[in-house]
């Protein structure tokens, strides 16, 4: 594969597509696809020459070279260059990109939507509608970017306690008093979204996190350290990613998952493509095949929730509920100011 | 002066001019164009009242750590370059040994073995209290910078101190702490204040340490707080603040640099004697250099053991937080660790640190070997601005600067590399050659030798020991960077931090200890010359 990446690195081919037209609701080019079947889709959705996109992705490389992969047995003329990169580094690259010549990527591939939105609110991706996405909930997209997993944050507990949480407001019991931890809402999208969704609901708002904070509840930076906190017995619950709980559970760490009784946060891994790319067909080739039923098998085989149900991988474990993602973009810097007033960081 | 030699003056100059223009100057223009897109209104809007705070938590925490961490690091190089004690090879070894880990593996391990839940907990029923707090954070920030004063300490003894004068303090009845303070403090001042500027600019920059120490207490530094408007500089707002906050950073750390290399020039210089001989030693352990000894070895223990073992251990178990039982051990992760794509990212890290430590050496030796004066104070305070910007900053610069022409290349991480370690490949020579004997050089010249000659018999044998140091450090702190190689790598030329970040992102971290255990033997390799040159208290005679 890297000798691969290697020949095609600075390939450019004929242009598939007309360049660069501007970003419209709705429409794009039109896709002759009619069904979201990986292998019809892969037979009509892209007929063109050799070509390489590139795409810029935050998620995890395990899952993005087994979705590369399924794409390219399927579509052999177009080469995926990617770069992966944690989203600060990888928001940093846009960023520097922008400023200079424009976003270096066909396609961009993140784990929340709160990296996405700017993007998307300043133009710079194509608004469109895939073929695959016949079916799937319409709470899960934008205009232009298409959600392709599905994050849950839950409570994590060690094993064992004598009183274990049922929902988010149990964190505030004294039983947990010093022994609550939390992902800092500054470091990670995900995180964010736990901040924006306690925010905006009834019963909860940032004096929530008051109470937390009077509780003794601490903040570490990422949902990972959460889990090995609970797991070494440093913390007895915290909040986290379903899928990191899932992987200390398998390898056998004193944790369990809590699914909380009104709803896990449900963070979405949004994929848009770039208005600027040249391979634009391509692009959105690769787009339908992620939210495809093939595709989306493979990102249920390396781990995480699909989009799309019945494509394998974890299941739920109870009610799903979301930020208000549109809403908490323009708040994030407010928010995040009255969060450091009562945390600190 | 020949012609060919003024030529060769020249181009020196030209040379260490361009490096500073590619290295420093276009990248930080780059950076100042970005931010000015924003408008002077942004910039305003930029600076709220939480920045004030993190650039006071910064220069408070970056202050206390440099001065603790050069206090120490002077008294464990006398212990091992000056007093009697048993063993000073291993404890040289010892000493440098936290510069095998990368930060954030040994800001975990601290945590780790000292914190709630621990390995300390575990064996003894309490931890180190305040381990998670401003204090806790600083201290373990000083140990983690500790082996660069030390080792620029230990080789500024070796080439700097003065035995024949430190003899003869003692044989004229001064007592050990008399020719301490009245021989050897006054001959490594400017070792000090090199040492001083360098530990202060890494506390500066220090992210990981507050990450996992301060962060749950709400300790906020600047680095910390570039790093989470980094995750959401999406938003130009954001990123207009991380350029804002990193060039405050630089300006700071080169305002610190360049007063105090302003200060070190004015210091006396100018050795005339004849290279030293053997430093003065007793031949007989005495008990109080046993004691010290000890202290060191404590130290050690402390500081990296306990780490080491708490890393270990979890490199080991099956699962995080299942008990340490051997029952419970498994070589499982440390094959992970070298599956995927380790290997060929862990060759491509390995010869781009290579690459740097040699060009950041050559272009540290070219900027010594200026004639002193202002354009090579400045260049050489430019250099450390360099080492000041966060990564994720400087990787921005140079991609905003090169992006163009290298993007994706190998060649542009290794510009960013320079640009940020080469003040590591300078600071240790210039802190021994300006004591080089000028006589010595126009001796050489006189009769006959050519430059290649002159440096080869005189310069090359009495800076050694600063040249192994700046070699090794630019080496170490290259094979574990992160930030920049991972914003900045194309396809074909993964680095480990491509590995080592995507590893973290799972979240399991009993790979990326396995890795970080792996990468730290690969270092401790590079340590061992270190060990056994830097502090070698004699080096060789040059008028055999």
């Amino acid at each position: 594969l890297v000798a691969a990446l290697i020949a095609a690195a600075c390939g450019t081919s004929p242009a598939a597509a007309p360049l660069g037209s501007p970003v419209s609701g709705g429409g794009g080019t039109s896709q002759p696809t009619s069904t979201a079947r990986a292998s019809d889709l892969a037979a009509s959705g892209f007929r063109g020459g050799p070509t390489t996109i590139t795409l810029y992705t935050s998620v995890t490389q395990e899952t993005v070279d087994a979705v590369v992969a399924g794409f390219a047995a399927l579509t052999p003329g177009v080469t995926v260059r990617t770069f992966r990169a944690p989203t600060g580094q990888l928001a940093a690259r846009i960023a520097a990109d922008e400023r200079s010549g424009g976003i270096d990527a066909d396609l961009i591939w993140l784990s929340d939507p709160i990296s996405m939105q700017p993007l998307e609110q300043e133009g710079r991706l194509l608004a469109w509608t895939p073929v695959a996405w016949a079916g799937l909930q319409d709470a899960y997209r934008t205009s232009a970017a298409f959600g392709t997993r599905i994050l849950d944050m839950v409570i994590v507990a060690h094993q064992g306690l004598a009183l274990m949480p049922s929902d988010w407001a149990d964190l505030i019991d004294p039983a947990y008093a010093d022994g609550v931890a939390f992902p800092d809402p500054a470091f990670a999208g995900s995180s964010l979204g736990v901040l924006g969704y306690f925010a905006a609901t009834s019963g909860y708002g940032l004096d929530f996190y008051r109470r937390l904070k009077a509780a003794g509840a601490v903040q570490v930076q990422s949902p990972g350290d959460v889990v090995t906190g609970v797991a070494q017995g440093r913390y007895a619950v915290g909040i986290t990613l379903a899928e990191a709980a899932r992987t200390a559970i398998s390898a056998g760490s004193p944790v369990v998952t809590v699914w909380p009784a009104s709803g896990a946060i449900a963070v979405i891994s949004p994929i848009a493509v770039v208005a600027a790319s040249r391979q634009r067909a391509a692009a959105q080739a690769f787009v339908d095949y992620v939210l495809s039923a093939a595709g989306q098998r493979q990102i249920g085989r390396t781990g995480w929730q699909p989009i799309r149900p019945g494509s394998g991988g974890p299941l739920p474990g109870g009610p799903q509920v979301q930020p208000d993602w549109s809403r908490l973009y323009g708040q994030q810097a407010q928010l995040l100011q009255e969060y450091r007033a009562i945390f600190g960081g | 002066m020949s012609t060919s030699r003024s030529w060769l003056r020249l181009a020196q100059a030209l040379i260490v001019l361009g490096a500073v223009l590619t290295l420093i100057v276009a990248p930080a223009w780059a950076l100042v164009g970005a931010l000015l897109e924003g408008g002077p209104g942004g910039l305003a809007a930029a600076l709220g009242s939480a920045a004030w705070t993190a650039i006071g938590g910064t220069l408070w925490t970056s202050a206390v750590a440099a001065v603790l961490a050069v206090g120490s690091g002077l008294a464990a190089a006398w212990l091992t370059e000056r007093s009697s004690a048993p063993g000073r090879r291993w404890l040289r070894l010892g000493m440098l040994l936290p510069l095998a880990l990368p930060a954030i593996v040994s800001a975990v391990g601290w945590a780790d073995a000292y914190g709630p839940g621990g390995l300390l907990e575990a064996l003894t029923g309490r931890g180190l209290p305040g381990l998670f707090s401003a204090a806790g954070m600083v201290a373990v920030m000083s140990a983690t910078i500790l082996p660069v004063p030390y080792a620029l300490i230990a080789a500024g003894l070796a080439t700097r101190g003065e035995p024949d004068l430190e003899r003869a303090a003692r044989a004229s009845g001064a007592g050990p702490w008399t020719v301490f303070r009245t021989v050897t403090l006054p001959l490594l001042r400017p070792t000090l204040a090199v040492s001083t500027v360098l530990a202060f600019v890494l506390g500066v920059n220090a992210f990981d340490v507050p990450v996992v120490l301060g962060l749950p207490s709400g300790f906020a530094t600047m680095t910390t707080g570039i790093y989470s408007d980094l995750v959401l500089s999406a938003d130009p707002r954001a990123f207009e603040r991380v350029l804002l906050l990193a060039g405050l950073l630089a300006l700071l750390a080169g305002g610190v640099a360049f007063t105090a290399d302003t200060f070190a020039s004015g210091l006396p210089i100018g050795r005339t004697g004849s290279p030293p001989g053997a430093p003065y030693q007793r031949r007989r352990t005495s008990v109080p250099s046993m004691a010290a000894a000890l202290l060191g070895w404590a130290w050690i223990g402390l500081a990296s053991a306990g780490p080491l073992a708490a890393l270990l251990l979890t490199a080991l178990s099956r699962a995080v937080g299942v008990s340490p039982l051997p029952s419970h051990w498994t070589l499982r992760h440390f094959s992970a660790a070298l599956g995927g794509s380790t290997v060929p990212a862990l060759l491509h890290t390995l010869g781009l640190s290579l690459a740097a430590a040699c060009l950041a050496l050559l272009l540290g030796g070219l900027l010594v070997a200026l004639p002193r004066g202002r354009l090579a104070r400045l260049s050489g305070s430019l250099a450390t601005v360099g080492l000041a910007l966060p990564g994720s900053a400087l990787a921005v610069a140079v991609l905003l600067a090169y992006g163009g022409s290298l993007r994706d290349s190998v060649a542009i991480i290794l510009v960013a590399y320079l640009a940020k370690f080469w003040t590591l490949g300078h600071r240790p020579l210039a802190a021994a050659a300006d004591r080089l004997p000028a006589d010595l050089l126009r001796a050489a010249r006189a009769s006959g030798a050519g430059a290649v000659a002159t440096v080869r018999t005189i310069v090359a044998p009495l800076l050694f020991p600063a040249v192994v140091a700046a070699w090794a450090l630019v080496f170490l702190f290259s094979m574990h960077e992160l930030t920049m190689s991972s914003l900045l790598y194309g396809p074909g030329n993964e680095t480990l931090a491509v590995r080592v970040l995507d590893l973290q992102q799972l979240g399991d971290p009993t790979v990326t200890a396995a890795l970080a255990l792996i990468l730290a033997s690969l270092s401790a390799v590079a340590l061992v010359p270190i060990g056994l040159i830097v502090g070698r208290g004699r080096p060789r005679r040059v008028d055999r």
